[in-house]
């Protein structure tokens, strides 16, 4: 298609005599454009913070032995031909873990292999006993997944012999602090003394509930050989799911969990919602589109009498048209970047307002394709709006209009 | 081959149903140089043939030549193009945009045919109004001229891209006598000084008297012609 300038020039004359008109229907785009750059910003921040929430400080896949509750009990053996490694499992236990270990830090995509072992204990204090959650890591890899460090509270990290760290539910319910020394028991039974070193408090309760000491310690606190869990952490939290299936055909006898398994429903949630902004977002491009076009047909209905003179002077059908699919983009386009500037400012509005109420404290994520692509989608509705008066424009005869003089 | 227009056995019909014909038959040789004015009643089919002459509406049957040229095989967007650079119009109403100021109402033929005006056309515009009479209305929009002002920079309009033939559609008939005579006087000097071809239609006498050649135009059929006369 080959725009002539003076197609341009018309549009716009056209566009500016009726000025309330178009500053309207410019406006009405805006406001579209601000809703669904402000409604994909709120849905998009909403849903990393809550994916963030779920998996921040959790690892993104787990693998487990084949029964994943911890069965501290007398060694077993048996020898597996896993992936060609020999490998020893036992129920409830990853005996050859190391070497798990060592694939799974050779994985592309995967930033930290963390072993584990958990186990259920007691912190026994007078004649009260508070359950607890035993954790035992190896650092700086569990660091990674659970950020002990930029999540203490008090104290220090670094859990070595009988020094422990424990989450601020364990420390609330004992009334235990940094420093205090405390007989932690084992399901068998048996028990030590643990001192503690840091307070931790990871954001949820469960996860505050936990006692960490080194992976060592636990091993032997638990009375357990091999460990409980590899944790994983992923460069791309949205494959976690595609690498653990991977990791599943590699491994059979193990099991292998992403974190888009443990929480279907979060993502179930999170996939209804996003049906439903598509929704309210084809509505607000649908009532555009059609806005543009009752408005640019008055127009054509107004113009009619130009139009026929102009194409009695040689304008032809597709430049007829073209004058009207320019008129179409223009307030598209202008409807678009009025539009991004008030949904930007209605953001910013949101976040002034969430955060000086105390309310939710989540960021609106405002990226770039957020902002364009419902700029672009408007733009793109105004301009196919105005193929109905295009072609109004187009067929109408020049001698309509001057002989109905 | 110096006939500017030629017609060769024009008819034409409206309506579908209702089948009406406005031209019958109509043979015409135009020379080249001439103001010729077709007169008749309303109704009587004069518009029409000039239209047909100026590409605005297609003969039934018939061949239309103009310069010389058989103008029927050419498609839409190339009878638009023919008008926009060989035949200047002026209506009855002056049809200028109102969006425009009057000097980018005179350009606009030009800027269709051939995009935005040099200086040089520019300059041109601007003698067309100063010769017309109207160089301080360049900057004016339509409202804010006269009926007689209108009509002239419809005319500069007309002119701007140095047309082949000028046709005219009662181009007093909504004036008053005393700018009715001004633009008359007006369109015949442009006939004789830039040995212009122009076609003009009234259905007033008077106003038809003074020009070279007179085509009466009765139910359809040329009644009377003062060149065979």
């Amino acid at each position: 298609m080959r725009f002539n300038t003076y197609e341009f020039m018309i549009a716009c004359r056209f566009l500016m005599s009726g000025r309330s008109q178009t500053i309207l229907i410019i406006l009405g785009i805006a406001v579209g454009v601000a809703v669904q750059v402000f409604l994909i910003s709120l849905m998009d921040g909403l849903q990393r913070n809550l994916i963030q929430r779920t998996i921040g400080s959790s690892p993104h896949i787990t693998i487990a032995p084949p029964l994943s509750s911890p069965q501290p009990q007398g060694i077993g053996s048996g020898t597996i031909d896993d992936c060609q490694m020999p490998l020893k499992i036992e129920e409830g236990e990853i005996l050859s873990w190391q070497r798990y270990n060592e694939y799974l830090e050779g994985t592309p995509g995967i930033t930290v292999a963390a072993p584990m072992v958990n186990g259920n204990g007691y912190i026994e204090k007078g004649r009260s006993s508070f359950p607890v959650i035993i954790k035992g890591v190896t650092l700086p890899e569990a660091d990674v997944i659970y950020k002990f460090k930029g999540n203490l509270v008090n104290g220090d990290i670094r859990p070595g012999g009988n020094n422990v760290l424990i989450g601020t539910a364990s420390s609330e319910k004992s009334g235990l602090q940094v420093g205090d020394t405390f007989y932690l028991r084992n399901q068998k039974g048996t028990g030590d003394h643990f001192m503690i070193q840091g307070i931790f408090d990871l954001g949820s309760s469960a996860a505050n509930n936990m006692v960490v000491m080194s992976l060592e310690r636990a091993q032997a606190f638990l009375d357990v050989v091999g460990i409980s869990a590899i944790e994983i952490q992923v460069q791309d939290v949205f494959a976690a799911d595609n690498l653990a299936e991977r990791l599943r055909g590699a491994f059979s006898r193990i099991k292998v969990e992403s974190w888009q398994e443990r929480n279907k429903e979060l993502l179930s949630g999170l996939r209804s919602q996003d049906t439903s902004s598509a929704m309210i977002q084809f509505f607000v491009l649908l009532s555009i589109t059609l806005g543009i076009a009752s408005v640019l047909a008055i127009i054509a209905i107004q113009k009619s009498r130009q139009l026929g003179i102009l194409k009695a002077m040689g304008t032809n059908d597709k430049g007829a048209a073209r004058i009207f699919i320019i008129q179409g983009f223009s307030m598209g386009f202008a409807g678009a970047l009025v539009g991004i500037l008030l949904g930007l400012g209605l953001a910013e509005l949101f976040m002034i307002g969430t955060k000086s109420s105390g309310g939710p404290t989540y960021e609106l994520k405002i990226t770039l394709t957020n902002i364009l692509l419902p700029a672009l989608l408007a733009t793109a509705a105004a301009s196919v709006a105005a193929l109905v008066p295009a072609r109004r424009a187009a067929g109408l005869n020049p001698m309509e209009v001057i002989r109905n003089e | 081959m110096n006939e500017i227009v030629l017609l060769d056995k024009i008819n034409k019909f409206y309506g579908d149903e209702v089948v009406v014909q406005v031209l019958f038959d109509i043979d015409l040789a135009i020379k080249g140089g001439q103001f010729t004015a077709f007169i008749g009643p309303s109704g009587s089919g004069k518009s029409t043939l000039l239209n047909i002459v100026g590409l605005l509406e297609t003969p039934t049957s018939g061949a239309v030549f103009l310069d010389g040229q058989d103008i029927s095989g050419m498609s839409k967007d190339e009878l638009a193009s023919y008008r926009n650079e060989k035949i200047g119009f002026i209506f009855q109403f002056h049809y200028l945009l109102p969006e425009f100021t009057a000097l980018e109402n005179i350009l606009i033929p030009y800027w269709i045919g051939k995009g935005k005006p040099p200086e040089k056309v520019v300059s041109r515009a601007m003698y067309l109004m100063e010769r017309i009479g109207i160089e301080m209305c360049s900057n004016k929009y339509p409202h804010q001229l006269s009926g007689g002002q209108q009509q002239r920079v419809a005319i500069a309009r007309s002119l701007i891209n140095r047309p082949k033939l000028l046709l005219a559609d009662e181009p007093t008939g909504n004036l008053d006598s005393k700018t009715s005579n001004m633009v008359m006087e007006l369109l015949r000097e442009i006939v004789r000084v830039d040995k212009m071809n122009l076609v003009m239609v009234t259905h007033d006498r008077d106003i038809a008297a003074g020009v070279d050649r007179v085509i009466e135009i009765v139910d359809g059929r040329i009644n009377n012609d003062s060149a065979v006369e």
